[in-house]
């Protein structure tokens, strides 16, 4: 009876040869098609929220449209082109590591890594920027403001109050003196003009298609336009981001910690014409990162610009 | 053609390693890398949950005996159903044939050493006991009330209970499916032996093959479900609420979305099972066996166009449940395909009722009423006055428990001697395999009557006329019961004092059959080039077997005077 | 030997085929891509048809993703299963989409259309 502990002295012994593989290149389709089984789940993970966008996209376009001019596309463009970089990075390590070259490997890699991480950095400037302007859909998230003082913040803010309506009419209506601006943390918001044109126009043309059925329910009471209406599915719309571009971004942390390894395993030369696989598949994990992102930047970031821009 | 010697590799009785006695410590069990040892694991595991959630359903059952709710009341009998549910479906039924038979033989049926990826597979049972061990952890606090099926706004905000606890170890158990899923695919697809074509896999392949692709398209759809059911119930958001504008339906088409092929992940490897008990006890070469092949394929890919069956009231558009039914009713045809081929490869041949075979043979008969009663629900007329009735219970108990259970309890008892080395007593065997037909057919054929005549599901009381139908099924579930109890007692002791099985028992030409019970630690002796049809029962073991046996016992003695 | 599908052309030949020039021209071609996706939004083309702006961003994105699998995630050199599995996982995604939004775009069409 034979057993098994001397057949692996039968095979050229391949580096990083597994013992439930008869040859290196059964290891290298198993893998390759293990790490596609992956992104094939990681895309309907995804998937379900971009239904959740689609959905909402389409029973309230005014609000996303509102909301999606309220983000920053210059970030969001930035963010993109900061990605699109990084996979270039990301594909040419994997080249390199196939010409056994390891010090542009590690050199890539570290690039690779610094611009993943320009781009979590941009996404906290975003994120600060919301949570300061009261944008984050999650009462007590938001900035409690000191009234009278001036709120320091990065970027360039959007110019709209940040006194809530309903605020505002009970202190106007005699209540005391409140210290605090926002006292709850609780999302506000102020941008009507547009949608307030919109409810006009499809006013003096009842039978025009300018709002959805959904549209003409949700945001009206008693005929007219009720603005905390409104700013519930503004609010959606923001929800909707954060979590988007939230799960993206914890997405890119584990990347960076794959990265990390793989840095780490290739300065060890570890990898060669031979044995590169592991490059490969955390290639394959980075760009479909960025694959993401470049459906999340024109869904959330560029939904309305036309509305501004055209006036239409 | 194979020669009996194929069938009988070795009639030596020298003590052979295999992978049970290649370490004892518990270090080379949690630490393994072999997939036999994990099977035998979650074997354990999966056993622990069905006793737990069969304990839930024991005390529904005590409850249903009166029309008052006396027992428990309408809150914890709420949790009761829901626990259940949970534990059945999430840590029961989904992982048991795939995780404990597919791993166990997948890579024996298709002659490898192991999985592609065994590191993979060994992660599945960690982040299956974390899931696990983060659901019970939640029910000693109190559990949920929501029903399995989580809906919101309920669930989002207004239960008071361990909503996101639980839900969150559903979502870490939904990775357990999805890398036993994926590391099923990768396997099948590169690591058979020579000579193995596709159409050359054993029909149990073919299903565990359908059975992943179910498991990593769906299974994601699902995680990302109960996250933003947990971020909503934590941020206090509102997409599923509609007072702020979100939609109630969205939760569920994203949560059905999933759970519709779910049922499929509950029932393919069962019908695999089948396939592979029908043919073996029938001593018969499957009838149509790239049907069935291509039907576990075609269940697995329609299986994802139906789900809103499930919501035909709930507020969907009539023009959706029209699809959805139309749908229903295209997904049920090759179940059908499968059901007259097993039943055409019944016809002329030879019989033997053993255990497994007496599983199989009440798995047709309780799948075919399931299946024909889940299309009464799918027709859009009857389902308005069946849907939230115990018509739908006893439907989906018919499918999963007379489906999938009977299965899982036939393939274990098939393949025990192949696990163990051990044969179990038939006799007990038999005993349980009728007491668990009849004691399921007890509890659950009054259900299609109770909700016919309007029995609600998940309530804790009802009208007094309904008791007796009531009390039949409580008394149906206690022979249930002992007959899904007994196993344990009889495979537990065939373990200590069973007599050891040899390396094919039951004389059968399947690639799992021609190596040792139990198997070394890696499969083979020696690597198997194949050069045989599947379910080839040539002339030395074909249809007579008491030739066979007679054969058989002439070889042994032949080999006993030389 | 264990069997495996029909590809000769593995994975390792394919450094022959992307080399540092293609991977810049791809690096290109997105950057460009981006820069146009960003410049259309800011043009209304809603006097084409309504929708006429999601649409192009869309197709943009669609081909900046095909862009990025064929060549740095290198689906173009990969065996048939791989270049099977891109594609069937777009369309479970189309399924999900298409067979939701029926339900959302057909409400409150009453009986039948009505």
């Amino acid at each position: 009876m034979t057993t098994h502990a001397g057949e692996h002295n039968d095979h050229a012994h391949a580096p990083g040869l597994q013992h439930q593989f008869e040859d290196m290149k059964q290891q290298e389709e198993s893998v390759s098609i293990g790490m596609w089984m992956f992104l094939v789940q990681e895309i309907m993970f995804f998937g379900g929220l971009f239904t959740a966008y689609l959905v909402f996209r389409s029973k309230y376009p005014m609000a996303f449209a509102v909301g999606s001019n309220h983000l920053n596309a210059f970030w969001g463009g930035l963010n993109t082109l900061v990605l699109i970089v990084s996979s270039l990075t990301m594909a040419l390590t994997v080249y390199y590591a196939q010409k056994s070259n390891r010090n542009m490997q590690v050199i890539l890699i570290l690039l690779t890594m610094f611009f993943g991480t320009v781009f979590l950095g941009v996404k906290a400037i975003e994120y600060t920027d919301k949570w300061s302007h009261g944008t984050v859909p999650i009462t007590g998230l938001n900035k409690v403001v000191r009234e009278g003082h001036g709120d320091s913040h990065a970027s360039k803010p959007i110019e709209f109050s940040i006194v809530p309506q309903a605020y505002a009419a009970a202190t106007a209506a005699g209540g005391e003196e409140h210290a605090y601006v926002n006292p709850r943390g609780e999302f506000q918001w102020n941008d009507y003009d547009l949608i307030e044109k919109k409810v006009a126009e499809q006013k003096a043309d009842p039978n025009a298609y300018i709002l959805t059925t959904d549209e003409r329910n949700g945001y009206f009471s008693h005929g007219e336009l009720d603005r905390d209406k409104f700013r519930d599915k503004v609010r959606i719309f923001y929800w909707i981001y954060f979590v988007m571009t939230g799960l993206h971004a914890l997405h890119m942390v584990v990347g960076l910690g794959l990265m990390t390894w793989l840095c780490w395993m290739a300065f060890r030369n570890t990898y060669s014409a031979e044995y590169y696989m592991p490059v490969e598949m955390s290639g394959l994990y980075w760009h479909f990162v960025d694959i993401v992102w470049i459906f999340l930047f024109p869904l959330l970031y560029l939904l309305g610009r036309h509305f501004i821009v055209g006036g239409h | 053609m194979q020669t009996t010697e194929a069938i009988r590799p070795s009639i030596t009785d020298e003590p052979r390693q295999n992978y049970l006695t290649n370490g004892y410590t518990i270090k080379s069990w949690l630490l393994t890398k072999d997939h036999k040892r994990i099977a035998i694991m979650y074997l354990i595991s999966v056993s622990a949950f069905f006793m737990m959630g069969g304990l839930y359903a024991a005390a529904i059952r005590l409850e249903l005996l009166t029309p008052a709710s006396d027992l428990l009341e309408s809150g914890t009998y709420n949790k009761v159903f829901t626990q259940h549910g949970i534990l059945m479906i999430f840590f029961f039924l989904i992982p048991s044939i795939p995780a404990v038979l597919g791993n166990f033989l997948i890579p024996i049926m298709i002659g490898a050493k192991d999985l592609a990826l065994p590191r993979i597979n060994l992660l599945s049972l960690y982040v299956y006991w974390i899931g696990g061990g983060l659901v019970l952890f939640a029910l000693m606090q109190g559990g949920v009330d929501t029903g399995w099926t989580f809906y919101a706004p309920y669930s989002t905000t207004f239960s008071n209970t361990y909503v996101m606890l639980v839900g969150l170890g559903i979502f870490v158990n939904g990775f357990s499916s999805i890398l036993t899923g994926l590391n099923f695919i990768v396997t099948i697809h590169t690591m058979r032996a020579p000579g193995m074509t596709w159409f050359r896999l054993p029909l149990f392949v073919w299903a565990h093959y359908a059975t992943s692709l179910v498991m990593i398209l769906g299974t994601p759809v699902i995680a990302i479900t109960v996250l933003l059911l947990a971020l909503e119930r934590a941020g206090g958001i509102g997409i599923f609420d509609p007072a702020i504008g979100g939609d109630p339906i969205l939760f569920q088409h994203l949560f059905w979305f999933y759970s519709h092929p779910a049922v499929y992940i509950m029932i393919l490897p069962g019908m695999g099972v089948i396939s592979e008990l029908i043919s073996n006890f029938s001593r018969k070469k499957i009838f149509g066996y790239e049907f069935i092949a291509f039907s576990s394929i075609a269940i697995a890919v329609f299986g994802f166009l139906v789900w809103g069956h499930h919501m035909f009231v709930s507020g969907q558009s009539m023009y959706a449940g029209l699809v959805f039914s139309f749908l229903t009713m295209v997904v049920a045809v090759p179940s059908a395909i499968k059901m007259f081929n097993w039943a055409a490869t019944l016809y002329k041949g030879s019989i033997s009722f053993d255990t497994p075979m007496l599983y199989a043979i009440g798995f047709l008969g309780l799948f075919l009423i399931g299946g024909l009663t889940g299309l009464f629900l799918g027709a859009m007329g009857l389902t308005v006055h069946l849907t939230d009735t115990y018509f739908v219970v006893a439907h989906f108990h018919y499918v999963m428990v007379g489906g999938q259970v009977i299965a899982y309890l036939g393939g274990i008892h098939y393949w025990w001697p192949k696990m163990t080395g051990k044969m179990y007593s038939e006799f007990w065997g038999k005993i349980s395999a009728m007491l668990v037909f009849i004691g399921f057919n007890l509890t659950f054929f009054p259900q299609f009557i109770l909700g016919y005549i309007g029995m609600p599901r998940r309530y804790a009381s009802y009208p007094e006329e309904m008791q007796v139908l009531n009390i039949f099924s409580t008394a149906g579930a206690s022979v249930l019961g002992v007959g899904l109890v007994m196993p344990l007692i009889y495979l537990g002791k065939s373990l200590i004092n069973g007599k050891p099985a040899g390396d094919n028992p039951w004389m059968l030409p399947g690639l799992e059959w021609r190596t040792q019970s139990p198997p070394p630690t890696e499969n083979f002796d020696k690597m198997p080039v194949v050069t045989w049809e599947a379910y080839e029962f040539g002339e030395e073991n074909g249809l007579d077997l008491e030739a066979a046996r007679r054969r058989d016992r002439e070889m042994a003695s032949d080999f006993q005077k030389n | 030997m264990a069997e495996h599908g029909t590809h000769d052309m593995h994975e390792q030949h394919e450094h022959e085929h992307m080399t540092i020039p293609k991977y810049l021209l791809i690096f290109g071609i997105l950057f460009i891509g981006t820069i146009v996706t960003y410049l259309v939004a800011l043009t209304d083309l809603e006097w084409i048809f309504p929708g006429a702006n999601t649409l192009v961003a869309l197709g943009i994105a669609f081909f900046k993703m095909t862009c990025v699998m064929l060549f740095f995630m290198h689906v173009y050199w990969s065996p048939k299963l791989v270049k099977l599995s891109a594609i069937a996982s777009f369309f479970w995604l189309a399924i999900m989409f298409a067979y939701t939004m029926q339900d959302y775009l057909t409400r409150g069409t009453g009986v039948f259309g009505q």
